[in-house]
C-alpha cells in the first residue's frame, strides 16, 4: 500500500484540483446552501457520504458487472455505453438510500437538511466524481486510489462550501449593491477563493 | 403480480427501446471514434520519428505503456516511438517520445496531452521547444536549466516561468527511456 | 389554431430572454462555469444540450398521461441519460477534439438541472408542440449565455477567438489590441467565477431597471 501516492491522491483532489474551486462541480449547492455555516457543513458530510459510496459502487459496475459480462460477449468494452445510465440509476438509489437511513435514525438531521437531500442526487459533484474516476487512467484500474479520490472530492467540497458560508456569515452585514446580492456577490467571492486555491498548483510535484 | 406489471411497464418497455437505441448509435459511431482515438497519436508518432510509414505496436517487458516499432517505406527500422506519460505541475501530461533505431539518440518529441497553465506551461505543446529533445543522448537523464542548454550536456532550456512544467516533462521522457531502453536492447 | 400558436412562440421566447435559464432562472451553473473559456466549447455544449432537452422534452410530452407519481423522476432520469448517451457519441465521433476538451461536461447533462426542471414543470404537463418550443427557447437561451460568457472570456483570455471545426476549417477572430496583454486568467477557474459574477450582476440590473419601468 503506497501512502505517499494515495497521499498525493487526497491533496491533489482536496487543495490542488479542488472540486468546486477548479472543477466547477456542485456549483449549484455551492451558491445555495452555503448561507450558514452548520447546514453547510451538515451538506458537506452527506455529499461526502454518499460520493464515498457512489464512486466504489459504480467502479465496481463497471469492473465487476459490465467488463465481465462484456469480456463473456467478446469485448471487455463492449457494454460501456450503459455506463451513464447505470451510474445515474445506481446514484438515485444511493440517495434514497441515504435518505431513508437518515430518516430512521437521525431524524433531526433529517429535517435540517428538508429539500437539499433528494437535490444530491442532481448534485454534479456526485455523478462527476464517478465519471473523472472513470476517465482517469491512473485511478481507473485501483479500487483504493479511487475511493481515496472519490471521499477527497467530497472533503475538498465540503472544505469550499463550509468557507463560503463562513465568508457569506460575514458579507451578509455589508452593503452589497443591489444587481450583485445573492448569486452575483457569491460568484465574485468565489472567484477570490479559486485565486487563493490556485497557490497550492504544484505542491504534488 | 398485475400491479407490479401495471406500474413497470412503461419502464420496461422504455427500457428495452432505449437500450436499442443505445446499441445502434454506438455500432454505428464506434468506428469513428476509434479512428479518432488512434490519428492523435499517430500524427504524433509521425512527428517525432522521421520517415516513418508503418508503425506495429509492441510490449516491452518492464514497461507498462505502448511502444511502437517505426518502419520506413522499405520495411526498415526507422526508430521507435514510446508512450509515456506522468504527473506534471497542474495535472497529467502525456507525451511520444521518438528514439533512434538504435536507441541511443531521441528523434523528437511532442506533448499529445496536458492541462498546464495556459499561456505558460501548455507551451510544451509547443514545436519550437519541444525541438530542443531532438539529437539529446537517450542513455543519460535531460537536465533542464534556466539558460540556454550547453553543448555536450543533455540540456533544455526551461520555458520561462514555467520551470516546474519543463521540468515534468525531461523526467517523464528520462523515467521512460530509463525503462523501455534495456527492454528494447533485446529486440533490435 | 392562432391561439396556439401564439402561446408556442411565447414560450419560446420566455426560455430564450425573459426566463433565460442561466442568467435568470440560474440553472445549470456548472457547465456555465467550466466551458466558457472557449467560444467553440460553448457552441458544441449548447448544441448539445438542445438535442437532448428538445428529445427530452418531446418523449416526456408524449408519454404525459401514462405518467406515475413513483416512477415520474425515474423515466425522466432514464430518458435524459439515453439522450445524452447518444449526444456524447456523436460528439466523440465527430468534434473529438472538442469533447475531449469538454471532459466529464457531457455527461453531466444528465444532472443538468435545467433539463430535470423543463421536464417536470413544462414537458410533464403541456402537450407536444408547446413542449418542444419550450425545449429550444430553452436550449437557445442557454447556448447564447454560454457564448456571452465564452465570448467574454475568450477574447480577455487568449486574445482572440478561434473556432477550428474538425472538419477542417477554422474560424479565427483576432483583434491584435488584446494579444500583447491577454488577461490569462479569464480562461482560468477565477476568471470564470468572476465573469459569471459580473455577467448576472448587469443582468440584474437591467432587470430591475425593465421591471420599474414596467410598473412606472
Amino acid at each position: 500500500m503506497d501512502f505517499g501516492a494515495l497521499a498525493g491522491v487526497f491533496i491533489g483532489v482536496v487543495l490542488i484540483n479542488n472540486f468546486v474551486l477548479a472543477r466547477f462541480l456542485g456549483i449549484c449547492p455551492f451558491l445555495g446552501v452555503s448561507r450558514k455555516v452548520d447546514m453547510a457543513f451538515g451538506m458537506g458530510c452527506a455529499v461526502t457520504f454518499v460520493m464515498t459510496v457512489s464512486g466504489v459502487v459504480t467502479w465496481l459496475i463497471v469492473h465487476a458487472v459490465l467488463m465481465p459480462v462484456g469480456r463473456w460477449l467478446g469485448n471487455p468494452e463492449a457494454l460501456f455505453f450503459l455506463k451513464y445510465v447505470a451510474f445515474i440509476m445506481v446514484i438515485a438509489a444511493m440517495v434514497q438510500l441515504v435518505e431513508m437511513y437518515l430518516k430512521k435514525f437521525f431524524r433531526p438531521l433529517y429535517n435540517a437538511f428538508g429539500v437539499f437531500l433528494p437535490l444530491i442526487t442532481t448534485n454534479c459533484a456526485i455523478l462527476g466524481a464517478c465519471l473523472l474516476i472513470d476517465m482517469n487512467e491512473m485511478y481507473r484500474s485501483s479500487l483504493l486510489k479511487s475511493t481515496v479520490f472519490a471521499f477527497g472530492g467530497g472533503i475538498g467540497f465540503a472544505m469550499a462550501i463550509t468557507i463560503m458560508a463562513g465568508i457569506r456569515e460575514h458579507v451578509r452585514f455589508s452593503d452589497v449593491p443591489k444587481p450583485l446580492q445573492g448569486a452575483g456577490i457569491t460568484l465574485l467571492t468565489a472567484c477570490i477563493l479559486s485565486l487563493a486555491f490556485m497557490g497550492f498548483a504544484g505542491i504534488g510535484k | 403480480m398485475k400491479k407490479f406489471i401495471e406500474q413497470s411497464w412503461l419502464i420496461l418497455t422504455l427500457g428495452v427501446v432505449f437500450a436499442v437505441l443505445l446499441a445502434g448509435a454506438q455500432t454505428s459511431l464506434a468506428p469513428r471514434i476509434d479512428a479518432n482515438l488512434t490519428r492523435a497519436l499517430n500524427e504524433a508518432i509521425g512527428q517525432v520519428v522521421p520517415g516513418v510509414v508503418k508503425t506495429e505496436s509492441l510490449t516491452v517487458p518492464g514497461y507498462d505503456r505502448a511502444v511502437y516499432k517505426c518502419l520506413g517505406r522499405d520495411g526498415q527500422l526507422v526508430g521507435w516511438a514510446i508512450d509515456a506519460s506522468g504527473a506534471g505541475f497542474a495535472d497529467k501530461i502525456r507525451l511520444v517520445a521518438g528514439i533512434s533505431p538504435d536507441t541511443t539518440r531521441i528523434t523528437g518529441l511532442k506533448v499529445i496531452e496536458n492541462v498546464e497553465t495556459p499561456g505558460l506551461g501548455n507551451k510544451i505543446a509547443d514545436e519550437s521547444w519541444a525541438r530542443q529533445f531532438r539529437g539529446l543522448e537517450a542513455g543519460r537523464r535531460m537536465v533542464v536549466q534556466k539558460r540556454p542548454p550547453a553543448a555536450g550536456r543533455n540540456e533544455v532550456q526551461a520555458i520561462t516561468g514555467a520551470t516546474i512544467s519543463s521540468r515534468a516533462v525531461a523526467d517523464i521522457v528520462s523515467d521512460a527511456l530509463d525503462r523501455v531502453r534495456p527492454g528494447l536492447a533485446g529486440l533490435r | 389554431m392562432a391561439e396556439a400558436d401564439n402561446s408556442n412562440l411565447r414560450q419560446f421566447t420566455d426560455g430564450l430572454v425573459a426566463n433565460n435559464p442561466t442568467l435568470v432562472q440560474l440553472l445549470g451553473m456548472c457547465p456555465t462555469l467550466a466551458v466558457t473559456n472557449s467560444v467553440e466549447n460553448a457552441l458544441v455544449m449548447g448544441a448539445a444540450v438542445i438535442f437532448v432537452l428538445v428529445m427530452s422534452n418531446l418523449i416526456t410530452s408524449a408519454l404525459r398521461n401514462r405518467l406515475q407519481p413513483h416512477v415520474r423522476i425515474l423515466i425522466f432520469t432514464l430518458t435524459i441519460a439515453t439522450f445524452v448517451t447518444i449526444a456524447d457519441l456523436a460528439l466523440k465521433a465527430y468534434v473529438f477534439e472538442v469533447s475531449r476538451k469538454l471532459g466529464p461536461f457531457v455527461p453531466l447533462i444528465i444532472v443538468n438541472c435545467i433539463i430535470i426542471a423543463r421536464a417536470e414543470v413544462v414537458a410533464s404537463r403541456q402537450g407536444v408542440a408547446r413542449s418542444v418550443a419550450d425545449a429550444f427557447g430553452c436550449g437557445l437561451g442557454f447556448t447564447l449565455a454560454l457564448c456571452l460568457l465564452g465570448v467574454i472570456r475568450e477574447l480577455l483570455g487568449s486574445g482572440g477567438i478561434t473556432v477550428m471545426r474538425d472538419w477542417g476549417w477554422s474560424w479565427h477572430l483576432d483583434p491584435k489590441v488584446f494579444e500583447p496583454h491577454a488577461w490569462v486568467i479569464m480562461i482560468m477557474p477565477p476568471g470564470a467565477f468572476l465573469t459569471l459574477g459580473i455577467v448576472i450582476g448587469v443582468v440584474n440590473h437591467l432587470r430591475s431597471r425593465a421591471a420599474a419601468k414596467g410598473g412606472a
